[in-house]
């Protein structure tokens, strides 16, 4: 019969190969990412692009670094920030 | 040396067998505790890719972005600063553009309109990152995100239009979608010329919605910027560096949902920690009890106490981690993805990219891992001190 730290290294073993496959995966997708980065800086230079496409729902998700932090209360005096994605982002300083 | 080993393992076999015999108990806490690490790790590699994404893509970002502000609200800009900023010695270029968002009743989107002259020298590289077609070379025609392509569902059709501020219909023909690699970038974006932009957001022809700066040199960004900031006194001005930072501190702890999960994690942590410390259940108490009438010495005592408490961390710690790295790697994020997506109608499919660094581990070990065994162990010290016999009766 096995001794129960056996087991317990049965089990670390499975999570180290579950670890490897998944890091191997990782590498293979972190070999295409400065490809597709050199790819894409020439466009994000040519349309002068300041933000990454996250969130299309409130322009200060959509573009927060060319928004201010009092923009998501703006929108009238009173107004109070109401969009999902305003409570993911921090307010760029 | 090998003794030693020797009795570790045994120790480390029997804390696995007290483990076993409880092991509804342990599986609910390694069942909790492993949730609430899964929940802080997927958002810590959330955020680390989408900062690296942001690293890697934005180091072309326009060095320098003037914008006019006009009662705090960004406002279009006579074409004429143009003229004005090309008396600052050592600014190469100035782009015009016109850009702003769009809001398509038909399905509730909001589009990003990017307008600029198509015979920019900048404009031309665009070719690399585009799916099918080619860049806009006639007035009216546009290039399309791919997440907005598919929105439009123009069925084969290349000329569809979009409503200007008088409700006149302005027509584009698609000329060219972005590559799904662009996403990141281009998911919400119709691309076109100046002109139309203008004609599609009634702007006149004389005013655009900011200016790009290209510096000739790199180490004189700041100081063009101020002299900028100084000869058009209602313009904001944002650098490259900016930008980048802007990424850099977007994602963190402080943000609602991230101060949420964090709060949640600890409160759930404390509770169990408060447990914990207030003693020993009288079946633990009453397992110490013989164990140390059977001659087991109090540091044997408190090593398997130990090897229990770092059994569940460590098991708890390992599963929330991997999963976590599975959910980020895998599904991008699922789980938090319609948070930081909302109400967006246009959903850009990034795929994400984890990273897990020393750090990150030792951050959240230290978190989890180590307030747990503080947790097990000290209690199991208090109950030791206790005479066996009294514990009995």
């Amino acid at each position: 019969m096995m001794r129960p730290s056996a087991w317990l290294a049965l089990f670390l073993l499975a999570c180290a190969a579950g670890a490897g496959v998944m890091a191997a995966h990782a590498a293979l997708r972190a070999d295409r990412l400065p490809q597709d980065a050199a790819r894409l800086r020439p466009l994000v230079a040519a349309l002068g692009l300041s933000d990454l496409c996250l969130s299309t729902e409130a322009r200060y998700t959509r573009h927060p670094a060319v928004s201010d932090p009092m923009v998501p209360v703006m929108d009238h005096p009173g107004a109070i920030e109401h969009f999902p994605s305003g409570s993911f982002f921090i307010p760029p300083r | 040396m090998s003794s030693a080993i020797g009795k570790q393992l045994n120790l480390l076999d029997y804390a696995l067998s007290s483990l076993v015999r409880r092991w509804s108990k342990n599986v609910a806490i390694v069942g909790v505790f492993a949730t609430v690490i899964f929940l802080l790790a997927s958002f810590h590699l959330l955020t680390n890719a989408l900062t690296r994404f942001a690293r890697e893509l934005l180091v072309t970002a326009p060095e320098i972005t003037v914008q006019r502000l006009v009662a705090g609200r960004q406002e279009s800009m006579p074409l004429a600063y143009q003229e004005r900023l090309r008396g600052i010695f050592g600014i190469r270029r100035v782009t015009p553009r016109v850009w702003g968002y769009y809001f398509d009743e038909r399905n509730g989107a909001n589009y990003t309109v990017v307008g600029m002259d198509a015979k920019s020298p900048l404009a031309g590289r665009l070719a690399s990152v585009l799916a099918e077609g080619r860049f806009p070379d006639r007035p009216g025609e546009a290039v399309l995100g791919g997440t907005l392509y598919r929105s439009l569902d123009l069925a084969g059709r290349r000329v569809f239009s979009l409503a200007r501020p008088d409700l006149s219909r302005q027509a584009f023909t698609v000329c060219g979608v972005f590559d799904d690699s662009a996403e990141v970038l281009t998911a919400d974006m119709l691309f076109t010329d100046l002109e139309s932009a203008r004609r599609l957001f009634g702007i006149s022809p004389d005013q655009v919605t900011d200016l790009l700066v290209t510096v000739a040199n790199p180490a004189e960004v700041q100081t063009i910027a101020a002299k900028i900031a100084e000869l058009l006194p209602d313009t904001r001005v944002v650098t490259r560096r900016q930008i980048q930072k802007t990424y850099e501190v977007v994602f963190g702890w402080r943000s609602g949902f991230a101060s949420v999960c964090l709060l949640a994690a600890m409160t759930a942590f404390v509770i169990f920690a408060w447990d914990r410390a207030s003693g020993l259940s009288p079946e633990e108490r009453r397992e110490i009890a013989i164990l140390k009438i059977l001659g087991w010495e109090t540091s044997d005592i408190l090593i398997v106490r130990f090897w229990e408490g770092l059994l569940v961390a460590g098991i708890a710690f390992l599963l929330g981690l991997l999963a976590a790295y599975a959910h980020v790697l895998y599904f991008d994020a699922g789980l938090f993805r319609p948070l930081m997506l909302g109400w967006s109608v246009l959903r850009p499919t990034i795929r994400l990219l984890p990273s897990v660094h020393l750090a990150d581990l030792l951050l959240l070990a230290s978190f989890s891992v180590l307030p747990y065994l503080a947790a097990t162990v000290v209690p199991a010290w208090r109950c030791v001190a206790v005479p066996p016999d009294a514990v009995i009766r």
